[in-house]
Protein backbone atom coordinates (compact mmCIF):
# COMPACT_ATOMS: atom_id res chain seq x y z
CA UNK A 1 0.00 0.00 0.00
CA UNK A 2 2.84 2.34 0.93
CA UNK A 3 4.34 1.96 -2.54
CA UNK A 4 0.99 2.62 -4.17
CA UNK A 5 0.40 5.81 -2.16
CA UNK A 6 3.91 7.01 -2.93
CA UNK A 7 3.46 6.36 -6.65
CA UNK A 8 0.18 8.29 -6.74
CA UNK A 9 1.69 11.19 -4.80
CA UNK A 10 4.79 11.30 -7.00
CA UNK A 11 2.68 11.21 -10.14
CA UNK A 12 0.61 14.12 -8.83
CA UNK A 13 3.75 16.10 -7.98
CA UNK A 14 5.38 15.36 -11.34
CA UNK A 15 2.39 16.34 -13.43
CA UNK A 16 1.22 19.22 -11.30
CA UNK A 17 4.57 20.87 -10.68
CA UNK A 18 6.13 19.87 -13.98
CA UNK A 19 9.08 17.90 -12.64
CA UNK A 20 10.55 14.50 -13.45
CA UNK A 21 10.58 11.75 -10.81
CA UNK A 22 14.36 11.69 -10.71
CA UNK A 23 14.36 15.39 -9.74
CA UNK A 24 12.53 14.58 -6.49
CA UNK A 25 14.50 13.55 -3.43
CA UNK A 26 11.79 11.79 -1.44
CA UNK A 27 13.64 12.32 1.85
CA UNK A 28 13.96 16.09 1.44
CA UNK A 29 11.51 18.97 1.75
CA UNK A 30 9.74 19.75 -1.53
CA UNK A 31 9.86 23.44 -0.55
CA UNK A 32 13.57 23.44 0.32
CA UNK A 33 14.41 21.70 -2.96
CA UNK A 34 12.48 24.34 -4.92
CA UNK A 35 9.85 22.00 -6.34
CA UNK A 36 6.88 23.70 -4.69
CA UNK A 37 6.04 26.94 -2.90
CA UNK A 38 3.37 27.68 -0.30
CA UNK A 39 0.54 27.25 -2.83
CA UNK A 40 2.10 23.89 -3.71
CA UNK A 41 1.74 22.80 -0.08
CA UNK A 42 -1.93 23.79 -0.22
CA UNK A 43 -2.37 21.85 -3.47
CA UNK A 44 -0.81 18.69 -2.01
CA UNK A 45 -2.93 19.00 1.10
CA UNK A 46 -6.13 19.32 -1.01
CA UNK A 47 -5.01 16.48 -3.30
CA UNK A 48 -4.55 14.02 -0.46
CA UNK A 49 -7.87 15.05 1.09
CA UNK A 50 -9.69 14.45 -2.20
CA UNK A 51 -7.75 11.39 -3.31
CA UNK A 52 -7.55 9.47 -0.05
CA UNK A 53 -10.60 10.87 1.73
CA UNK A 54 -8.51 12.25 4.58
CA UNK A 55 -9.54 15.33 6.53
CA UNK A 56 -6.33 17.20 7.35
CA UNK A 57 -6.76 18.97 10.69
CA UNK A 58 -5.11 22.33 11.37
CA UNK A 59 -2.75 20.85 13.97
CA UNK A 60 -1.65 18.20 11.44
CA UNK A 61 -0.46 20.82 8.97
CA UNK A 62 3.19 20.87 9.94
CA UNK A 63 6.65 19.93 8.78
CA UNK A 64 6.46 16.62 10.60
CA UNK A 65 3.63 15.47 8.29
CA UNK A 66 4.41 17.46 5.13
CA UNK A 67 8.21 17.81 5.33
CA UNK A 68 9.00 15.35 2.50
CA UNK A 69 7.38 12.78 0.20
CA UNK A 70 8.29 10.04 2.70
CA UNK A 71 6.65 11.97 5.55
CA UNK A 72 3.51 12.74 3.54
CA UNK A 73 3.15 9.07 2.57
CA UNK A 74 3.57 8.02 6.20
CA UNK A 75 0.96 10.59 7.26
CA UNK A 76 -1.52 9.33 4.63
CA UNK A 77 -0.97 5.71 5.70
CA UNK A 78 -1.63 6.49 9.36
CA UNK A 79 -4.73 8.54 8.56
CA UNK A 80 -6.19 5.90 6.24
CA UNK A 81 -5.87 3.28 8.98
CA UNK A 82 -7.74 5.43 11.51
CA UNK B 1 12.25 17.86 -40.66
CA UNK B 2 9.91 18.43 -37.72
CA UNK B 3 8.17 21.81 -38.07
CA UNK B 4 8.87 24.37 -35.34
CA UNK B 5 6.15 26.39 -33.68
CA UNK B 6 6.37 29.70 -31.83
CA UNK B 7 3.11 29.08 -30.05
CA UNK B 8 0.57 26.27 -29.65
CA UNK B 9 -1.86 26.27 -32.54
CA UNK B 10 -4.80 25.43 -30.25
CA UNK B 11 -4.12 27.56 -27.16
CA UNK B 12 -1.60 30.43 -26.87
CA UNK B 13 1.26 28.86 -24.89
CA UNK B 14 4.65 29.92 -26.24
CA UNK B 15 7.50 27.65 -27.26
CA UNK B 16 9.42 29.11 -24.30
CA UNK B 17 6.83 27.97 -21.75
CA UNK B 18 8.35 25.46 -19.26
CA UNK B 19 8.13 21.80 -20.29
CA UNK B 20 6.19 22.56 -23.46
CA UNK B 21 6.28 20.15 -26.38
CA UNK B 22 4.38 20.37 -29.64
CA UNK B 23 3.06 17.52 -31.78
CA UNK B 24 3.34 17.58 -35.57
CA UNK B 25 0.24 19.83 -35.76
CA UNK B 26 1.65 22.35 -33.30
CA UNK B 27 -0.68 21.30 -30.48
CA UNK B 28 1.04 21.52 -27.10
CA UNK B 29 1.22 18.82 -24.45
CA UNK B 30 -0.90 21.00 -22.10
CA UNK B 31 -3.77 20.83 -24.60
CA UNK B 32 -3.16 17.09 -24.86
CA UNK B 33 -3.66 16.74 -21.07
CA UNK B 34 -0.14 15.56 -20.25
CA UNK B 35 -0.06 17.63 -17.07
CA UNK B 36 -3.63 17.18 -15.90
CA UNK B 37 -3.57 14.60 -13.16
CA UNK B 38 -6.68 15.47 -11.17
CA UNK B 39 -10.03 15.54 -12.98
CA UNK B 40 -10.65 19.28 -12.87
CA UNK B 41 -14.45 19.08 -13.05
CA UNK B 42 -14.63 16.69 -10.07
CA UNK B 43 -12.42 18.96 -7.94
CA UNK B 44 -14.48 22.03 -8.88
CA UNK B 45 -17.74 20.25 -8.09
CA UNK B 46 -16.44 19.19 -4.68
CA UNK B 47 -15.10 22.70 -4.00
CA UNK B 48 -18.51 24.21 -4.82
CA UNK B 49 -20.18 21.89 -2.31
CA UNK B 50 -17.53 22.56 0.33
CA UNK B 51 -17.93 26.34 -0.14
CA UNK B 52 -21.69 26.06 0.36
CA UNK B 53 -21.39 23.95 3.49
CA UNK B 54 -18.59 26.08 5.02
CA UNK B 55 -20.56 29.27 4.42
CA UNK B 56 -23.73 27.75 5.85
CA UNK B 57 -21.77 26.75 8.95
CA UNK B 58 -20.22 30.17 9.66
CA UNK B 59 -22.55 32.79 8.12
CA UNK B 60 -23.82 35.41 10.57
CA UNK B 61 -21.70 34.34 13.54
CA UNK B 62 -19.14 37.16 13.49
CA UNK B 63 -18.92 40.93 12.98
CA UNK B 64 -18.14 40.20 9.31
CA UNK B 65 -18.48 36.88 7.50
CA UNK B 66 -15.64 37.59 5.09
CA UNK B 67 -12.86 39.96 4.19
CA UNK B 68 -12.78 40.42 0.43
CA UNK B 69 -9.47 41.11 -1.33
CA UNK B 70 -10.93 43.69 -3.67
CA UNK B 71 -8.65 45.06 -6.40
CA UNK B 72 -11.39 46.96 -8.21
CA UNK B 73 -10.88 44.78 -11.30
CA UNK B 74 -13.74 43.00 -13.06
CA UNK B 75 -13.10 39.56 -11.54
CA UNK B 76 -12.94 40.70 -7.92
CA UNK B 77 -15.96 42.93 -8.54
CA UNK B 78 -17.91 39.90 -9.74
CA UNK B 79 -16.65 37.89 -6.76
CA UNK B 80 -17.87 40.61 -4.40
CA UNK B 81 -21.27 40.46 -6.12
CA UNK B 82 -21.34 36.68 -5.64
CA UNK B 83 -20.42 37.04 -1.97
CA UNK B 84 -23.18 39.55 -1.27
CA UNK B 85 -25.94 38.48 -3.65
CA UNK B 86 -25.51 34.70 -4.04
CA UNK B 87 -23.95 33.70 -0.72
CA UNK B 88 -25.55 36.49 1.39
CA UNK B 89 -22.33 37.28 3.25
CA UNK B 90 -21.58 40.39 5.29
CA UNK B 91 -18.33 41.45 3.70
CA UNK B 92 -15.52 43.82 4.66
CA UNK B 93 -13.87 44.88 1.41
CA UNK B 94 -10.10 45.43 1.50
CA UNK B 95 -8.02 47.09 -1.21
CA UNK B 96 -4.24 47.35 -1.50
CA UNK B 97 -3.25 50.56 -3.25
CA UNK B 98 0.18 49.84 -4.72
CA UNK B 99 0.47 53.40 -6.06
CA UNK B 100 -0.29 52.27 -9.63
CA UNK B 101 -4.04 51.79 -9.52
CA UNK B 102 -6.05 53.36 -12.28
CA UNK B 103 -8.20 56.27 -11.05
CA UNK B 104 -11.13 54.51 -12.75
CA UNK B 105 -10.48 51.48 -10.52
CA UNK B 106 -10.83 53.68 -7.42
CA UNK B 107 -14.08 55.12 -8.82
CA UNK B 108 -15.27 51.56 -9.52
CA UNK B 109 -14.51 50.48 -5.96
CA UNK B 110 -16.50 53.38 -4.50
CA UNK B 111 -19.44 52.81 -6.85
CA UNK B 112 -19.54 49.04 -6.34
CA UNK B 113 -19.22 48.97 -2.54
CA UNK B 114 -21.90 51.68 -2.32
CA UNK B 115 -24.18 49.75 -4.65
CA UNK B 116 -23.67 46.48 -2.74
CA UNK B 117 -23.79 48.10 0.71
CA UNK B 118 -20.34 46.87 1.73
CA UNK B 119 -17.83 48.44 4.17
CA UNK B 120 -14.49 49.23 2.50
CA UNK B 121 -10.93 49.89 3.69
CA UNK B 122 -7.87 50.76 1.60
CA UNK B 123 -4.24 50.25 2.61
CA UNK B 124 -1.50 52.16 0.83
CA UNK B 125 2.08 51.23 1.79
CA UNK B 126 4.62 54.06 1.73
CA UNK B 127 5.63 54.90 -1.83
CA UNK B 128 9.30 54.42 -0.99
CA UNK B 129 8.70 50.93 0.38
CA UNK B 130 6.34 49.83 -2.38
CA UNK B 131 8.69 50.98 -5.11
CA UNK B 132 11.63 49.18 -3.48
CA UNK B 133 9.57 45.97 -3.36
CA UNK B 134 8.53 46.33 -7.01
CA UNK B 135 12.08 46.96 -8.22
CA UNK B 136 13.58 44.12 -6.17
CA UNK B 137 10.88 41.75 -7.48
CA UNK B 138 11.51 42.77 -11.08
CA UNK B 139 15.30 42.69 -11.10
CA UNK B 140 16.28 39.91 -8.69
CA UNK B 141 15.42 36.20 -8.55
CA UNK B 142 13.27 36.58 -5.43
CA UNK B 143 10.79 33.79 -6.14
CA UNK B 144 11.29 30.23 -7.30
CA UNK B 145 10.96 30.29 -11.11
CA UNK B 146 8.46 27.40 -10.90
CA UNK B 147 6.06 29.59 -8.94
CA UNK B 148 6.08 32.21 -11.70
CA UNK B 149 4.51 30.21 -14.53
CA UNK B 150 1.14 31.90 -14.08
CA UNK B 151 2.07 35.21 -12.47
CA UNK B 152 4.76 37.88 -12.84
CA UNK B 153 7.16 38.40 -9.96
CA UNK B 154 5.88 41.95 -9.42
CA UNK B 155 2.24 40.78 -9.26
CA UNK B 156 3.33 37.98 -6.95
CA UNK B 157 4.73 40.52 -4.48
CA UNK B 158 1.59 42.67 -4.54
CA UNK B 159 -0.64 39.61 -4.11
CA UNK B 160 1.54 38.33 -1.26
CA UNK B 161 1.01 41.65 0.53
CA UNK B 162 -2.74 41.44 -0.13
CA UNK B 163 -2.81 37.88 1.24
CA UNK B 164 -0.90 38.82 4.36
CA UNK B 165 -2.84 42.03 5.06
CA UNK B 166 -6.18 40.28 4.56
CA UNK B 167 -5.09 37.49 6.91
CA UNK B 168 -4.10 40.11 9.52
CA UNK B 169 -7.52 41.77 9.20
CA UNK B 170 -9.30 38.41 9.42
CA UNK B 171 -7.35 37.42 12.54
CA UNK B 172 -7.76 40.81 14.23
CA UNK B 173 -11.50 40.89 13.58
CA UNK B 174 -12.11 37.17 13.95
CA UNK B 175 -13.48 36.87 10.39
CA UNK B 176 -13.89 33.25 9.23
CA UNK B 177 -13.40 33.72 5.47
CA UNK B 178 -11.01 35.49 3.13
CA UNK B 179 -12.36 35.90 -0.39
CA UNK B 180 -10.17 36.30 -3.45
CA UNK B 181 -11.21 37.02 -7.02
CA UNK B 182 -8.93 34.58 -8.81
CA UNK B 183 -10.10 32.56 -11.76
CA UNK B 184 -8.96 29.02 -12.57
CA UNK B 185 -5.80 29.30 -14.58
CA UNK B 186 -4.63 32.11 -12.30
CA UNK B 187 -4.58 29.60 -9.46
CA UNK B 188 -4.36 25.80 -9.49
CA UNK B 189 -7.60 23.83 -9.18
CA UNK B 190 -6.49 22.32 -5.88
CA UNK B 191 -6.33 25.74 -4.20
CA UNK B 192 -9.92 26.92 -4.67
CA UNK B 193 -10.44 26.49 -0.91
CA UNK B 194 -7.73 26.30 1.70
CA UNK B 195 -7.11 26.87 5.37
CA UNK B 196 -4.87 29.88 5.75
CA UNK B 197 -2.60 28.19 8.28
CA UNK B 198 0.08 30.83 8.78
CA UNK B 199 2.56 28.65 10.68
CA UNK B 200 2.27 25.85 8.10
CA UNK B 201 2.88 28.18 5.17
CA UNK B 202 5.42 30.41 6.90
CA UNK B 203 8.40 28.09 6.39
CA UNK B 204 7.71 27.80 2.68
CA UNK B 205 7.82 31.58 2.36
CA UNK B 206 11.03 32.10 4.31
CA UNK B 207 13.55 31.70 1.48
CA UNK B 208 11.90 34.20 -0.93
CA UNK B 209 11.30 36.61 1.95
CA UNK B 210 14.95 36.45 2.96
CA UNK B 211 15.95 37.33 -0.61
CA UNK B 212 13.43 40.18 -0.75
CA UNK B 213 14.60 41.47 2.64
CA UNK B 214 18.17 41.40 1.39
CA UNK B 215 17.38 43.35 -1.80
CA UNK B 216 14.62 45.73 -0.61
CA UNK B 217 15.16 46.11 3.14
CA UNK B 218 14.07 44.86 6.56
CA UNK B 219 10.86 46.89 6.34
CA UNK B 220 9.30 44.19 4.14
CA UNK B 221 8.37 42.21 7.27
CA UNK B 222 5.75 44.86 8.02
CA UNK B 223 3.94 43.84 4.84
CA UNK B 224 4.82 40.16 4.35
CA UNK B 225 4.69 38.78 7.90
CA UNK B 226 2.44 38.69 10.93
CA UNK B 227 3.75 39.31 14.42
CA UNK B 228 3.89 36.27 16.72
CA UNK B 229 1.63 37.91 19.31
CA UNK B 230 -1.29 38.03 16.84
CA UNK B 231 -0.64 34.50 15.58
CA UNK B 232 -0.33 33.07 19.08
CA UNK B 233 -3.74 34.46 20.03
CA UNK B 234 -5.36 32.15 17.49
CA UNK B 235 -5.70 28.39 17.25
CA UNK B 236 -7.96 28.50 14.19
CA UNK B 237 -7.22 30.21 10.90
CA UNK B 238 -9.64 31.66 8.34
CA UNK B 239 -10.38 29.75 5.13
CA UNK B 240 -9.60 31.34 1.79
CA UNK B 241 -12.38 30.84 -0.76
CA UNK B 242 -12.05 31.56 -4.48
CA UNK B 243 -15.74 31.84 -5.31
CA UNK B 244 -15.27 32.70 -8.98
CA UNK B 245 -13.45 29.41 -9.63
CA UNK B 246 -16.63 27.38 -9.19
CA UNK B 247 -18.59 29.49 -11.68
CA UNK B 248 -18.38 28.73 -15.40
CA UNK B 249 -18.51 32.14 -17.00
CA UNK B 250 -17.13 33.91 -20.03
CA UNK B 251 -15.50 37.33 -19.72
CA UNK B 252 -18.49 38.80 -21.57
CA UNK B 253 -20.90 37.49 -18.93
CA UNK B 254 -18.73 38.86 -16.13
CA UNK B 255 -18.51 42.27 -17.81
CA UNK B 256 -22.28 42.45 -18.32
CA UNK B 257 -22.89 41.67 -14.67
CA UNK B 258 -20.37 44.14 -13.24
CA UNK B 259 -21.43 46.88 -15.67
CA UNK B 260 -24.93 46.56 -14.24
CA UNK B 261 -23.71 47.76 -10.82
CA UNK B 262 -21.68 50.71 -12.11
CA UNK B 263 -18.32 49.15 -12.99
CA UNK B 264 -16.56 50.86 -15.90
CA UNK B 265 -13.56 49.50 -17.85
CA UNK B 266 -10.44 51.64 -17.23
CA UNK B 267 -8.76 53.04 -20.35
CA UNK B 268 -5.25 53.33 -18.90
CA UNK B 269 -4.47 49.63 -18.32
CA UNK B 270 -3.28 46.81 -20.60
CA UNK B 271 -5.35 44.03 -22.18
CA UNK B 272 -4.81 41.64 -19.26
CA UNK B 273 -5.69 43.96 -16.39
CA UNK B 274 -8.79 45.86 -15.38
CA UNK B 275 -7.33 47.91 -12.52
CA UNK B 276 -3.52 48.20 -12.49
CA UNK B 277 -1.34 50.60 -14.51
CA UNK B 278 1.76 48.61 -13.58
CA UNK B 279 0.60 45.38 -15.19
CA UNK B 280 1.96 46.07 -18.66
CA UNK B 281 5.41 46.78 -17.17
CA UNK B 282 5.23 43.62 -15.03
CA UNK B 283 4.27 41.53 -18.08
CA UNK B 284 7.09 43.02 -20.14
CA UNK B 285 9.58 42.19 -17.35
CA UNK B 286 8.26 38.62 -17.22
CA UNK B 287 8.52 38.25 -20.99
CA UNK B 288 12.09 39.52 -21.02
CA UNK B 289 12.99 37.26 -18.09
CA UNK B 290 11.25 34.02 -19.11
CA UNK B 291 10.29 34.50 -22.76
CA UNK B 292 6.51 34.26 -22.37
CA UNK B 293 3.60 36.34 -21.08
CA UNK B 294 2.47 35.42 -17.53
CA UNK B 295 -1.19 35.36 -18.64
CA UNK B 296 -0.67 32.62 -21.23
CA UNK B 297 -1.57 29.75 -18.88
CA UNK B 298 -4.77 31.40 -17.63
CA UNK B 299 -5.97 32.48 -21.08
CA UNK B 300 -5.10 29.08 -22.59
CA UNK B 301 -7.32 27.39 -20.04
CA UNK B 302 -10.21 29.70 -21.01
CA UNK B 303 -9.67 28.74 -24.66
CA UNK B 304 -9.70 25.01 -23.82
CA UNK B 305 -12.91 25.45 -21.83
CA UNK B 306 -14.56 27.30 -24.71
CA UNK B 307 -14.86 30.50 -22.69
CA UNK B 308 -12.58 32.59 -24.94
CA UNK B 309 -11.41 32.33 -28.53
CA UNK B 310 -7.72 32.00 -29.37
CA UNK B 311 -7.93 35.30 -31.29
CA UNK B 312 -9.39 37.11 -28.25
CA UNK B 313 -6.65 35.72 -26.03
CA UNK B 314 -3.91 36.73 -28.47
CA UNK B 315 -5.39 40.21 -28.67
CA UNK B 316 -5.17 40.49 -24.89
CA UNK B 317 -1.54 39.50 -24.53
CA UNK B 318 -0.56 41.69 -27.46
CA UNK B 319 -2.31 44.70 -25.92
CA UNK B 320 0.70 45.81 -23.85
CA UNK B 321 0.97 49.57 -24.45
CA UNK B 322 4.58 50.73 -24.48
CA UNK B 323 3.57 54.16 -23.17
CA UNK B 324 2.18 52.49 -20.01
CA UNK B 325 5.43 50.58 -19.54
CA UNK B 326 7.49 53.77 -19.97
CA UNK B 327 5.24 55.71 -17.58
CA UNK B 328 5.69 53.01 -14.92
CA UNK B 329 9.45 52.93 -15.50
CA UNK B 330 9.65 56.71 -15.14
CA UNK B 331 7.75 56.59 -11.85
CA UNK B 332 10.03 53.81 -10.60
CA UNK B 333 13.25 55.43 -11.86
CA UNK B 334 14.07 52.50 -14.14
CA UNK B 335 16.08 53.07 -17.33
CA UNK B 336 15.85 51.15 -20.63
CA UNK B 337 19.37 49.83 -20.12
CA UNK B 338 18.31 48.20 -16.82
CA UNK B 339 16.02 45.89 -18.80
CA UNK B 340 19.04 44.27 -20.48
CA UNK B 341 19.81 42.31 -17.29
CA UNK B 342 16.40 40.64 -17.16
CA UNK B 343 17.14 37.67 -19.39
CA UNK B 344 20.01 36.65 -17.10
CA UNK B 345 18.55 36.99 -13.60
CA UNK B 346 17.28 33.41 -13.30
CA UNK B 347 20.28 31.98 -15.16
CA UNK B 348 22.88 32.88 -12.54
Amino acid sequence: MQQDIQEQLLEFICRNFMVEKDEIDIEKSLVDTGIIDSIGLIEISTFIQNKFGIMVKEEQMNRENFGSVVKIVKFIEIEIKK
Amino acid sequence: MKPSFERCTKCILSASFPRIEFDENGVCNFCRNTFLFTAEDDVIEKAAKDIESLINEYRGKHEYDAVMCYSGGKDSTYTLMLAVQKYRLKVLSFTLDNGFMSQTAFDNISNVVDELGVDQITFRPSKKHMQAIIKASAFHPIYNAKSLTRISSVCNSCISIVNMMSLKIALEKNIPFILAGFTLGQIPVNSIIYKNNYQFLKESREAPLARLRDKAGKFIDDYFSIVDSLINEHTKYPSTLNLLCVEKLSEKQILEAVNSIGWVEPADVDGCSSNCRLNSFSNMVHEKTFGYNPYELELSRLIRKGLMTREEALEKIKDQPVEQQRAAMNELGIKEIDLDKLSQIYKK
